[in-house]
């Protein structure tokens, strides 16, 4: 009907969000999980050596015991607030009353993600068998451009994608070309949207975003301005 | 129909990833349920359903004349037909909506008449539904899905489409549109039928809106957007109940409905599908009365029967029921969803006395009804075939003409032994075929 209620908004928004955390959480955790197989801490490219320091780049608390309690109760724990599968439930839940506005068809690749956690973690190789995640979640967007039809709602939830891509990005330590790319994708959906913005705050992330240096020793700045662009949600 | 047989597993997973579920309360905690689909259809020929279509066209608009006559003249009480006592001290029975007539004079617009057929393939109408019924998203997903997964079998049954419910529903409230947006009102995701709310908002188009996203003004309905902007509501499917519906009006202290709605209505501005105060119609006290009422206002005989039904609240019935409890099925009026439904056979001989005590003391809160020996049908159970009784809501929807939805929920019970069919107490449902040939 091309009429999106304050709620309404706010779920599309936090569905960007909450499957972009998943997508490219789960992408870097195959990267860390990757290096922790080599036990050493020598330097392969990958600039998040263990789980200790991609808890604490993300700002989550590191409640685990080892490498594989880590491995299992961050992906598959709906207990923690923080795994990937409470992430994807948050996805779900934001997804299933938007039905009438993105689609059984949409809804239906964040149910399968859904239950992909749920398979996979009883698998012979629980991170092999967290792949269709990934592919369900391509699905899902390619859907959502597909099955959308509402133009404002795709440039809710795709502000909300790429604002929370670009939190990712800052705190998972990504090349500043990225992360100028992923600014740019934001500002572009941000500015189609009638979401309220706080102007200052965007200046400030601009500033930083625009000196083209490396951010390692100030993305939490750049982390601050970027959570408070989006003013009401 | 092997074929359609043969893909069960992969329907039920299509239902699964459509998010086809109910919701479900257990010790507090809210859980979503899938609604398990089993893919043998019940199957109506064109010659039984001809005369099924009349008969729920011909109770529907009985039903809704009585609507009309109790909140405005009240000219069957006043000729004795039906008891003062059965209309007015009815939990249904809304005084607030005294002197109110919708627009259009609808009230029930979308009724769920649940019906059972009988082994000599009669049908019994075993109660009216005629505020909030739900199902009906249910076959028309399903059969969207067995479409997909068995084409020959539609292409060699003459079977009528039913994936039109959502142009019915949206017309039916088009009909009765004030002049702006049409939408369907749902108490959230945390309701038990939230998967038929947001599926046929989706389908017919209208806008799904918490009751937070509508507020009044000037006796007038507004949908409120993220942009601060305003949009006038005409017509609204409302999915919580009455008493919910208003707190200025009806429950002070429901945060789910929407303060001054009910004056809105009274201006006439806006138009509440179906009307508050119907459950005044389908009480299972009045039900007692719908032949009657047939012969009163349209002067038919009811095509349809009901099941033999007793009222204890009449002498010569009570006596009927006293001495005939074991054989008997007791229901509460008040109850819903297969609850209050006490079979005589399964009581002990001191409960038989207690619930003899009770019709007594409490005479008009029960009626009493025959268990009908209702056809069977075939549910799959692994790879066999196994009989389980069934029932069938049809959906009679009352717009411009009454039509009836060429379709319904059929829905059995899952345990060898019970008559229960609802969702909520574990039973499955069917797609309901009706044949064009």
């Amino acid at each position: 009907m091309g009429i999106i209620s304050v709620d309404k908004a706010n779920n599309l928004f936090w569905l960007g969000r909450y499957t972009e955390r998943v997508f490219t959480t789960l992408r870097k955790f195959f990267r860390v999980y990757d290096h922790m197989l080599d036990d050493s801490d020598q330097d392969n490219g990958n600039s998040i050596l263990n789980y200790r320091e991609y808890c604490g780049r993300l700002a989550i608390p590191d409640i685990y015991l080892n490498e594989q309690d880590f491995v299992t109760r961050y992906l598959f724990d709906r207990d923690n607030p923080d795994s990937l599968v409470s992430n994807m439930e948050r996805a779900y839940d934001d997804a299933i009353v938007l039905r009438d506005e993105v689609s059984s068809h949409v809804l239906g690749y964040i149910q399968l993600a859904l239950d992909t956690f749920d398979g996979a973690k009883n698998a012979n190789m629980p991170i092999f068998a967290l792949q269709p995640v990934i592919d369900d979640l391509f699905a899902f967007w390619g859907c959502v451009d597909d099955y959308v039809e509402n133009e404002e709602c795709r440039n809710i939830i795709k502000t909300g994608k790429y604002l929370e891509r670009l939190d990712l990005y800052l705190r998972l330590d990504y090349r500043m070309q990225d992360i100028e790319k992923e600014y740019s994708k934001m500002l572009n959906r941000l500015n189609k949207t009638k979401l309220h913005i706080n102007m200052e705050k965007l200046e400030e992330l601009t500033a930083i975003i625009n000196k083209k240096t490396e951010l390692t020793e100030n993305y939490r700045e750049a982390l601050n301005c970027l959570g408070e662009i989006v003013e009401v949600i | 129909m092997q074929n359609l047989i043969d893909r069960t597993a992969e329907i039920n997973k299509m239902l699964a990833r459509y998010g086809v579920k109910f919701g479900i309360y257990k010790n507090n905690v809210f859980k979503e349920q899938l609604f398990p689909f089993d893919p043998l259809p019940r199957i109506i020929t064109k010659e039984e359903y001809i005369p099924l279509e009349k008969g729920l066209i011909q109770r529907v608009d009985a039903l809704n004349l009585f609507l009309k006559d109790v909140y405005t003249d009240k000219q069957i009480v006043k000729d004795g037909v039906i008891p003062e006592d059965f209309v007015f001290s009815s939990s249904g029975y809304l005084p607030e909506c005294e002197g109110m007539v919708p627009p259009k004079g609808i009230y029930s617009h979308i009724s769920g008449i649940d019906l059972v057929q009988a082994k000599d393939k009669s049908w019994y109408i075993l109660e009216d539904n005629l505020r909030i019924p739900s199902g009906a998203s249910y076959p028309l997903i399903a059969r969207e899905l067995c479409r997909r997964a068995s084409p020959q079998t539609y292409q060699s049954n003459r079977i009528i489409d039913n994936r039109n419910y959502h142009k019915l529903l949206r017309d039916t409230m088009e009909n009765v549109n004030c002049g702006g947006i049409p939408v369907i009102m749902t108490p959230g995701r945390y309701n038990a039928a939230y998967f038929e709310h947001s599926y046929l908002a989706e389908r017919s188009g209208c806008v799904l809106a918490m009751c937070s996203d509508l507020f009044v003004n000037e006796n007038v309905l507004y949908y409120r957007d993220y942009k601060g902007e305003k949009m006038r509501v005409g017509v609204i499917y409302r999915r919580i109940s009455d008493e919910y519906l208003d707190p200025m009006t009806f429950n002070s202290e429901s945060l789910i409905g929407v303060p001054n709605i009910m004056d809105v209505y009274r201006a006439g501005n806006v138009a509440i599908v179906n009307a508050p105060g119907n459950g005044v119609a389908d009480d299972k006290g009045i039900y007692y009365f719908v032949p009657k009422m047939i012969r009163y206002y349209l002067n038919e005989e009811p095509i349809l029967k009901n099941a033999p039904t007793y009222l204890p609240f009449y002498e010569e019935d009570r006596k009927y029921v006293l001495d005939n409890l074991e054989k008997l099925v007791i229901k509460d009026v008040a109850e819903a969803g297969g609850y209050g439904v006490i079979f005589g056979r399964d009581l002990t001989k001191e409960q038989l006395e207690n619930m003899k005590q009770l019709l007594i003391r409490e005479s008009r809160r029960f009626i009493a009804q025959e268990v009908i020996d209702f056809l069977d049908l075939d549910i799959m159970e692994g790879n066999e075939r196994v009989p389980r009784k069934a029932d069938l809501r049809a959906f009679v929807l009352s717009g411009e003409t009454t039509k009836v939805w060429a379709s319904g929920l059929t829905r059995f019970s899952r345990q060898a032994d019970s008559f229960v069919v609802n969702s909520s107490q574990g039973g499955g449902f069917k797609d309901t075929w009706v044949l064009s040939q």
